[in-house]
């Protein structure tokens, strides 16, 4: 890591956060756990796996179309378990708050958090709170921990892609960033576009329960679909190839994308996962995720290959060819 | 919102038979310069070099605003960050190009109040906020951006905002046409003329140009679709050996442009001799406040003349945006020159040629 002060680049998920992770984070808590770099740890406990996730929420604005700060920190660290292939559990909740911010407010948060836990039948069992100075937090910072049972004969990882290998999405990509963003003050778009926030957690059940051998489980959140897709190719070590005429993009959200200059496959997801499954089992396990609630729109966007390993290619509709690469910071708004 | 004239534009049969027929007519070797930064991220995102014939090539001009930003200019931004009371607005794509010693970027790390707008109402309205501070805003832009700005120092005037100003380092297209024909070593076999631009401006713009240098040149859109247009129309003019300056994306670009919006930018701004990074002094080719705008002036508010710095060593921006080099002919592209540690602002801004190679091939 080369800079000397940590700039907003660090935090968006993409090459310069993986920088600062293997570079600066990595050696110093060393570890065979950590060095998997899944959503989550998987831990062997006298017999028993378990997995472990945690998440820190610091979403500006607190509420957006279709949600707040409360039920993302829920969702997020339900998914993160999920995709570990576990049935999350518990969940811990630390909340860091403003001095300042209106009750109301901090109450509707936690309506939603309460609410969140409900629908994805997990528990909230401990939590801490803090109050800092006006100024010295923006209104409510969120962490979540949680932790989930694996069954043993399961084993996703980021690492088990194997070339032929289909890839699933479960729906339309980049809504959630959208919503946020299009919510932004100096951006007013009319626009019906939500965050796709939800639990996959029985999404997920439903697909490792069945004999579809899923190898890979993903939610392609901060850094999008593109970055995720690169992390899986260069911890499998495989090419991954997907079509762009599958991916799934809502009309609004492709609107947005195309008068800021945004490319919808680097903006952020909140309630939706990548699967990658052999292809005798593809169109059972898509069709299992179409029944779950969140999974309708799901589709197949591509497969794995032996060739090229760690690079990402998208076919494109007109018929050419071009590389997918991690994202490289932020992406700003274009200026003409 | 359903945002019309995408998916036509993007029909891969329809494509298919474009790039069949290039292929077809196809026999010379080309070099076809894409003066737009916005067609320069297109040609990649839709994989367009990888479907055309190899021998025809195309090269990113210099239409990218931020990369063509002079040194000193950039500097002069990271300068306003620092005094007290200001708030420096700026479009996104500038906060992390370097100036000589600093990025606005690393100026906001370090306590600094820079905001990035998405427009110069954005700025007038943080003006009108924040009464007891000074907002500077970088005026970057072409003829697509510029008419905007000019709006926005109308506005100033109307709402008597004096806590308001820009540092114009706002370009003109055509001018810069002719400067690279004029320059050295250059070999362009016809040009993809800007869509956004030319809206404004008008096919006639760069009538005196084209007559000139007798250069194959065609108006394109931004669609794939548009911009296959616009390579079959240049490979046919050069098979033919007629050159012409042809519209290829008449469903937003008229003969005489958007006659309003010049009006505009002619009351507020006057043309002034400009300094292009890489290329250097262009005569007439960029835009000042005229006198009695120069209350809006933060180069005079401020008094704030940076001194001309070289460019950093090794750089070949200058010669990547005149089309004498691609970007991996440069002894940094990828080197000591990423979009995570960039030298020099084509790898910056996401439409800048050497961030593109750099993320697309």
């Amino acid at each position: 890591m080369t800079e000397e002060k940590v700039l907003l680049d660090h935090g968006s998920g993409g090459k310069v956060s993986h920088v600062m992770f293997s570079e600066l984070i990595l050696p110093l808590f060393e570890n065979p756990e950590l060095s998997k770099q899944d959503d989550g740890a998987t831990l062997d406990v006298e017999g028993t796996k378990l997995a472990f996730s945690t998440d820190s929420y610091v979403i500006d604005p607190v509420f957006f179309p279709g949600g707040n700060i409360g039920d993302l920190a829920v969702n997020g660290t339900v998914n993160d378990i999920s995709m570990c292939g576990a049935n999350p559990m518990f969940i811990s909740v630390g909340l860091i708050l403003e001095e300042g911010l209106p009750v109301k407010d901090l109450r509707t948060i936690l309506e939603s958090m309460a609410s969140a836990a409900r629908k994805a039948g997990v528990k909230i069992v401990t939590g801490d709170t803090k109050v800092v100075p006006k100024g010295k937090a923006d209104k409510i910072f969120i962490n979540t921990s949680g932790i989930g049972v694996i069954p043993s004969h399961i084993n996703v990882s980021g690492s088990n892609a194997e070339p032929g290998d289909k890839i699933i999405i479960s729906g339309t990509i980049a809504d959630h960033g959208i919503a946020v963003l299009s919510s932004r003050e100096g951006l007013k778009f009319e626009s019906e576009i939500k965050t796709d926030s939800a639990p996959l957690n029985r999404m997920v059940q439903s697909i490792i329960q069945s004999d579809c051998d899923i190898h890979v489980l993903r939610d392609p959140t901060r850094g999008g679909l593109g970055t995720t897709l690169n992390e899986i190719a260069s911890q499998s070590k495989v090419g991954i190839k997907i079509d762009e005429q599958s991916l799934p993009i809502r009309g609004a959200v492709q609107g947005i994308c195309e008068l800021l200059g945004f490319d919808p496959l680097y903006i952020a997801n909140e309630g939706k996962l990548i699967a990658f499954v052999p292809e005798k089992y593809a169109d059972k396990a898509l069709e299992l995720i179409q029944q779950d609630e969140f999974g309708k729109d799901a589709v197949i966007i591509g497969e794995v290959t032996k060739e090229a390993p760690g690079k990402v290619f998208l076919k494109t509709r007109i018929g050419g060819l071009r590389i997918i690469d991690m994202l490289t910071g932020e992406q700003l708004p274009r200026i003409c | 919102m359903v945002l019309k004239y995408i998916e036509e534009y993007r029909d891969g049969d329809l494509a298919r038979a474009i790039v069949k027929k290039i292929h077809a007519v196809s026999k010379k070797k080309l070099r076809l310069m894409e003066v737009c930064g916005t067609h320069t991220m297109s040609i990649f995102r839709h994989g367009i070099r990888s479907v055309l014939p190899v021998g025809i090539t195309l090269l990113s001009g210099p239409g990218c605003p931020v990369c063509v930003t002079a040194q000193k200019d950039i500097d002069a931004f990271v300068e306003f960050a620092r005094v007290k009371n200001v708030i420096v607005t700026t479009f996104g794509d500038l906060i992390k190009v370097p100036g000589s010693s600093s990025t606005l970027g690393k100026e906001k790390a370090d306590g600094a109040d820079v905001r990035i707008v998405y427009s110069i109402f954005d700025a007038i309205n943080i003006a009108r906020e924040n009464k007891d501070k000074e907002v500077v805003f970088c005026a970057v832009g072409f003829e697509t951006t510029i008419p905007t700005i000019a709006a926005g120092i109308l506005m100033g005037v109307q709402g008597k905002i004096d806590n308001f100003s820009i540092y114009s380092a706002n370009k003109l297209t055509p001018p810069a046409l002719a400067a690279l024909m004029e320059t050295d070593g250059v070999k362009i076999d016809g040009f993809i003329l800007p869509g956004h631009v030319s809206v404004i401006t008008g096919t006639n713009a760069y009538r005196d140009t084209f007559e000139k240098y007798n250069i194959p040149s065609v108006i394109a859109g931004f669609e794939p679709i548009d911009i296959l247009q616009a390579v079959l129309l240049l490979v046919q003019q050069n098979e033919a050996g007629k050159p012409a300056l042809e519209n290829a994306y008449p469903r937003a670009v008229s003969d005489n442009g958007n006659v309003k919006a010049k009006q505009i930018m002619n009351q507020v701004f006057q043309v002034c001799d400009a300094s292009w990074r890489g290329i250097g002094e262009i005569a007439s080719s960029g835009m000042s406040l005229k006198k009695e705008y120069q209350k809006f002036d933060a180069a005079i508010k401020f008094d704030m003349d940076m001194p001309d710095v070289p460019e950093p060593k090794g750089c070949a921006c200058g010669q990547i945006l005149l089309g004498l080099k691609t970007p991996e002919e440069c002894a940094l592209y990828k080197k000591k020159c990423t979009p995570m540690t960039p030298v020099g602002p084509c790898m910056v801004s996401s439409e800048g040629s050497c961030a593109a190679f750099y993320r697309y091939s």
